[in-house]
């Protein structure tokens, strides 16, 4: 604390309070602009885009819908067309042409529930292979989707019948390092994460952080699995070092207590794959650096390598509102830059400095 | 502190919320103690202002905190979010001048990106993910093979500590495969493509993946996987070629010694960028590692020159000179680091022992006759120039003695006794084995030369006696003046020159001459073709030059000749490894020729010793059992590996079932030699008997748990078995050992998809007959998949189609194999599968689809006699009349396969008849492509 200006600085740079609940907000790749989706208290579903302008942030457009939106990516769209998949209240799958968002490109009735969860890999130039949207529901399942395909996944991944299904709150995508390779991490309300491997089409790894999984995410969905992060409903996040696997024990992880409430969110730099920010339920933020110990895997007395996980230390943290932060998301362009939005109606433009230097 | 001191006095008690002694809550006590818990339960009292508000104390304790763990939680506190008052105005406007003019670009960006047409790049993308399309997941939801595999079972997590894979898995029974994965690491190195197909992208998008896969270099160096940041920079190049990408790139490939790459990307960047300081800083870096101190001092000099403060360069600069000093009475120590590398490696000099196995061998070989007669190997010549040497030596001898006047009479006497070593060891060899033993105890009895005149020989002993007190320049010149003396005396023996040229090139690879070294051991291989050591050293020498793809050639021919040379077979998996990073999958296509060795030069050391236990046998046998009984453990041992030759020998030639019975008689006289088990579970699993190949791998992983081959055959076995989620867990070890495992891959690829489509089977019959019928309109690649599982198991799709379903069953059989085989894997597997039914039909469909010059490099070292006489038979019966052209191109290249000649050695009468025949209806076409002339040529390749 003695010198503050040589850690990271978090800024609030714009706050513009909404006449919705935005459950999430995305910067439109290439541009100055994001969109907030949200639920209009008539339970409509609305989508914003919002230019970030001489210090504030002017409403582009705004578009209505019958179903309230609860999440969006731009994951699996190219650089060019830059379409917004989005999941909403009603199990729906759609992708948007925001130039043209009369009827979305692409719609399917993907889950009997609300769409809890959704990501992408294949689009923007990142990760090697198909186009691909993950998305996870409610009703306990996690599909995948190629967009170039109506109605149907590509891939299922659902509770055989008689087990219960657990409400999937959270899906990313991982280890897209080339054209086969891909995996998908998916995160359950009652601290299940299972990690899918789409080559093999197989379980490959399962775990149980004992409290619901509120978020999980790659350090890159580009690159072989290095590390994921987990976030938990009871203010703990986990990063697993996704490098080695042992037959038993799994991934090394180290979890460390971050908020003093629900970890709502875990974002990756992505200019820099070992800083990340967490969101937490009080409405802070807190920025973190994963720092990989000296050897990245020892052999156990078996002989058997086993991954050795690193520590998290923490950069900065800030508190911006008393309400949960539900969603976060780095700027791809611009290093620093941030969106996130909380549950009291606000959305705000963050800068954080100093980031080059950690 | 007074009212602390009254209120300590009035409540000596504890404090409400953690019990703490209220005492405790003083600057003394908070100043000694040094637990961080239990000062932070003293902060929290502190904070919460139960027992009072001390704002002084507070602090005091934090500070007391931050000093014993800076990281504790406790000291992290809610803060506002930065504003402009937490800045300098300086700072605030850099900060806010960067946002602006960042919006205005990304702006500009955009309406760029807008207006610059769409342009398809669909073909790049790779298809709609196969294997589940068209599944209505409402139908068989619980059916679908990816759906049994996830089961969302809320497992406990204490549970999870107790979790037993065995148990789980037998629980299962096979067909769900819910279980635990074998412990993995993703060295992805191998599976990342080194480009980047940026067709279809506009310039931005490509600058925009350039900047992204360099940042993502910066990460992997980072974290130091060099590895990694290497592919990732050489990514971002193939898109973009960037200075600041190859500056990058030349720091990790210095921080994995690979100086040549390294200086490379220095020099591109000073292409670019002249007065690039880091790449002088770098090149100067490398310029040291490699001895070059002259130029690496330039280097720094022009980089001192424009900053004269840069630390680093002084550093280096104050090494290289240093380095200079010594060089001028040493060797720089840049090289020997090098060299240090392969040190392991290699050690001793070579003394006469390692010719003399090849040697005495060749002899063996002449008296062993019969089979090996017929090879023209170079066991005859060999016999030869020994039975000459001894007379040429003499006469060098006398010649030099009478020279020199008596001058060398020890030498002489030396060189007398050392002749009469050398035949006695040959007339050990022929005439009583139990001495010769096991070829490991060898090399200790070191047997010199006695060929060599005196004085050539007493230089060449001083060389070894310098050589092992690491005097390798003083050895040096030993050796090369024994050379010269050899070549001037004119003496007709290329084995010693050959083993002097050989240590001379040991001396030359530690001193880091690595390019002498290697035209030494050419010479020495020139002399005495297929020796180990001079192999080895060229090798070695090679692989410093980082000319990996001879030093592989070199590595991979002393294993031809010695399967046993542990650091030939380290070397190659290294290298594999290196080359797989530089040429990617395809690798194998730039190598240069790997020399197929003759046979009696490769399994000589086998057959060296089966010949003497032979013999040994037959002794015992005349002696009628009368030998002492110290002999019989050596007897079982003979019997053993004699049993055990037998049965590779039958393995070799197809006859499983012989050799079957060979390993089993092996692991009578002796059970605990894994080997034996995984060469039986090979010919269990050529004869169809799956339970009994797991059982052999299951023994052989008793011995060796971590036998590769054991785990890939168990695995071949489960999927015989139908286990197919054993087969699969053991095709993931198979890749936990070893990730590069190509067939591991494929196996595991297809027997998931064999599991996914054996869980719908058994509800619904009628649906996967349906769905096979699907897949194969479907696509290609689908097709391909299908057809290979019918080929593995086509058992099992009879029982799906129902037998009576001949229309699916003659597609399964007609497409059996890849249609383009495009590897010798594929190949293999088609032929494989051909020739166990005897489908000439599929067999020339197969060689339709080939192109005949790729036939050799298809067939690589797998060409056996019945594959051969498959080939024939197609050729002959199917393809002749269609197109005799492509009958005489396969017939052209066919016999340039590795294996021809031996194959054609091995061939029967009815298979001599039948190439014959072949020949003569070939004769008969008329063409403008060949002319009888040609065939009769050909035809002698073949028919002896």
């Amino acid at each position: 604390m003695s010198t503050p200006l040589e850690k990271p600085q978090i800024i609030s740079h714009i706050q513009k309070g909404l006449n919705y609940t935005v459950f999430d907000s995305k910067w439109i790749p290439c541009s100055a602009k994001f969109v907030c989706m949200g639920n209009f208290a008539r339970g409509t579903g609305v989508i914003q885009i919002y230019e970030v302008q001489h210090g504030e942030v002017q409403l582009i457009k705004e578009i209505e819908k019958a179903k309230p939106f609860k999440c969006g990516t731009f994951g699996a769209t190219s650089l060019q067309q830059r379409h917004l998949a989005t999941g909403d209240f009603g199990g729906n799958l759609n992708i948007w042409n925001l130039e043209a968002p009369e009827i979305p490109v692409y719609s399917v009735k993907a889950h009997t529930e609300i769409v809890n969860t959704i990501d992408g890999v294949g689009g923007l130039g990142i990760g090697d292979g198909a186009p691909e949207i993950v998305t996870g529901s409610r009703d306990g399942t996690v599909k995948v989707w190629d967009p170039r395909q109506r109605d149907t996944p590509v891939a299922n991944m659902e509770p055989i019948e008689g087990e219960a299904k657990r409400d999937c709150w959270t899906v990313a995508f991982g280890n897209a390092c080339n054209d086969q390779d891909r995996c998908i991490c998916a995160g359950y309300d009652n601290g299940d994460i299972k990690l899918f491997d789409l080559r093999n089409m197989s379980v490959r790894w399962e775990t149980n952080i004992k409290n619901g999984v509120c978020c999980v995410e790659f350090d890159r969905k580009d690159i072989n699995m290095n590390k994921l992060v987990a976030t938990s409903l009871e203010g703990k996040f986990h990063v697993f070092d996704m490098r080695t696997q042992h037959p038993t024990k799994g991934f090394a992880s180290v979890s460390e207590k971050a908020h003093k409430s629900t970890v709502w969110q875990a974002r990756h730099l992505p200019q820099n794959r070992d800083i990340f920010m967490t969101a937490g339920g009080a409405g802070s933020l807190h920025l973190w650096k994963y720092e990989y110990p000296a050897q990245r895997s020892k052999k156990d007395a078996d002989e058997i390598e086993m991954g050795v996980a690193g520590s998290a230390s923490l950069l900065q943290n800030v508190t911006l509102s008393t309400q949960p932060i539900a969603s976060l998301d780095w700027s791809p362009d611009k290093q620093g830059l941030c969106v996130c939005s909380a549950f009291d109606q606000t959305v705000r433009v963050l800068i954080v400095t100093k980031l080059n230097r950690v | 502190m007074e009212t602390e001191q009254v209120s300590s006095m009035l409540d000596l008690g504890t404090t409400k919320s953690y019990k703490i002694p209220v005492e405790h809550l003083d600057y003394s006590f908070i100043e000694k103690c040094t637990d961080v818990r239990h000062l932070e339960k003293i902060l929290a009292v502190l904070r919460s202002g139960e027992e009072g508000i001390y704002p002084a104390l507070t602090e005091f304790c934090e500070k007391k905190i931050e000093s014993l763990d800076p990281r504790s939680q406790a000291l992290r506190k809610e803060k506002p979010p930065a504003t402009a008052a937490s800045f300098s105005s300086d700072e605030w406007r850099e900060i806010m001048c960067d946002l602006k003019s960042w919006s205005k670009e990304i702006n500009q960006r955009e309406t760029e990106l807008k207006y610059q047409s769409v342009l398809d790049n669909s073909e790049n993308v790779p298809p709609v993910r196969g294997s589940n399309v068209f599944v209505p997941s409402k139908q068989n939801k619980i059916n679908k093979g990816k759906t049994s595999k996830n089961k969302v079972v809320p497992r406990e997590y204490s549970e999870w500590d107790k979790f037993d894979v065995e148990k789980e898995c037998a629980k299962v029974e096979g067909c769900n495969k819910e279980k635990s994965s074998p412990g993995l690491i993703n060295h992805g190195l191998p599976k990342i493509k080194r480009k980047i197909d940026t067709t279809g992208l506009t310039d931005k998008e490509k600058n925009i993946i350039a900047n992204r896969e360099k940042d993502k270099g910066n990460e992997f160096f980072n974290a130091k996987d060099y590895e990694d940041a290497v592919v990732y920079y050489t990514r971002s190049i193939s898109v973009i070629p960037s200075v600041a990408a190859y500056n990058n790139r030349a720091q990790a490939e210095i921080k994995l010694q690979h100086w040549n790459n390294a200086f490379n990307d220095c020099e591109k960047v000073l292409e670019l960028e002249p007065n690039n300081m880091k790449a002088l800083l770098r090149r100067a870096t490398v310029y040291k590692h490699l001895g070059k101190v002259k130029e690496a001092a330039d280097d720094l000099k022009k980089v001192l020159q424009a900053e004269p403060e840069n630390v680093m360069a002084k550093k280096l600069l104050h090494e290289t000179e240093e380095n200079k000093d010594m060089q001028s009475k040493k060797q720089p120590k840049g090289k020997r680091i090098l060299i240090q590398e392969v040190e392991d490696l290699d050690d001793e000099p070579e003394t006469e022992s390692c010719l003399l196995v090849g040697g005495e061998s060749a002899a063996e070989k002449g008296e062993m006759g019969n089979a090996q007669r017929k090879f023209p190997g170079r066991g005859d010549g060999g016999l030869q120039t020994e039975e000459k040497t001894p007379s040429t030596a003499k006469k060098a001898q006398t010649k030099r003695g009478s020279s020199e006047k008596g001058s060398y009479q020890g030498a002489k006497e030396q060189g007398q006794v050392n002749e009469f070593q050398r035949n006695e060891s040959y007339a050990g060899d022929q005439t009583s084995p139990s001495s010769s033993g096991t070829d490991s105890s060898r090399p200790d009895v070191p047997v010199d030369s006695g060929a060599l005149p005196p004085d050539i020989a007493r230089l060449k002993s001083q060389g070894n006696e310098l050589f092992k007190s690491g005097q390798f320049s003083e050895a040096l010149l030993k050796y090369t003046q024994a050379i010269n003396d050899f070549t001037e005396a004119e003496i007709d023996s290329p084995g010693d020159l050959s083993i002097l040229y050989s240590n001379r090139a040991a001396c030359f690879l530690k001193d880091g001459n690595c390019s002498d070294c290697i035209q030494d051991s050419t010479r020495a291989l020139e002399l005495q073709p297929f020796s180990v050591k001079p192999l080895l050293r060229r090798a070695m020498a090679y692989e410093s030059l980082e000319r990996y793809r001879q030093a592989y050639v070199d590595y991979k021919t002393v294993l031809q000749i010695d399967s046993g040379v542990q650091s030939a077979n380290d070397s190659v998996n290294r290298i594999t490894r290196l080359l797989i990073d530089q040429d990617g999958h395809n690798w194998r296509e730039k190598l240069p020729d790997i020399p197929a060795v003759p046979l009696s030069a490769q399994q000589n050391r086998w057959e060296g010793t089966s010949a003497n236990y032979e013999q040994t046998q037959q002794k015992t046998k005349g002696f009628g059992g009368s030998k002492p009984v110290q002999d019989t453990g050596k007897k079982t041992e003979a019997l053993f590996l004699s049993h055990k030759q037998e049965g590779n020998d039958f393995v070799k030639k197809g006859q499983y079932k012989d050799a079957l019975g060979k390993y089993t008689e092996c692991l009578k006289l002796k059970s605990s030699e894994c080997a034996i088990y995984t060469n039986r579970a090979l010919c269990n699993l050529k004869l169809n008997q799956y339970e009994e190949a797991k059982q052999d791998c299951d023994s052989a992983l008793q011995l060796e748990p971590s036998n590769m081959k054991a785990f890939y055959r168990r695995a071949m076995a489960h999927k015989g078995l139908q286990n197919y989620a054993y087969c699969m867990d053991d095709l993931k070890e198979v890749l936990r050992l070893d990730p590069k495992v190509a067939e591991a891959e494929k196996e595991l690829q297809e027997a998931a998809e064999l599991l996914s489509k054996r869980s719908v089977a058994p509800d619904s019959q009628e649906k996967q007959r349906k769905k096979i019928q699907i897949q194969e309109v479907n696509d290609s690649d689908e097709e391909e998949t299908e057809n290979t599982r019918d080929r593995n198991d086509g058992k099992e799709v009879n029982r799906h189609v129902g037998t009576g379903d001949n229309q699916i069953n003659h597609c399964g059989s007609e497409n059996m194999f890849p249609l383009q085989p495009t590897n010798a894997y594929e190949f293999g597997q088609a032929l494989n599968a051909v020739k166990s039914k005897e489908d000439i039909a599929a067999c020339a469909k197969l060689l339709c689809s080939v192109e005949p010059e790729n036939l050799p490099s298809l067939m690589s070292n797998k060409l056996e006699v019945d594959s051969f006489t498959i080939i024939i038979q197609a050729l002959d019966n199917h393809l002749l009349q269609k197109d005799p052209i492509l009958v005489y191109r396969h017939l052209v290249h066919l016999h340039e396969a590795e294996r021809f000649k031996m194959v054609s050695l091995l061939l029967g009468k009815t298979e001599k008849e039948q190439v014959k025949q072949l020949f003569d209806h070939l004769s008969t076409v008329e063409s403008v492509q060949f002319t009888s002339d040609d065939i009769q040529n050909l035809a002698k390749h073949y028919l002896f």
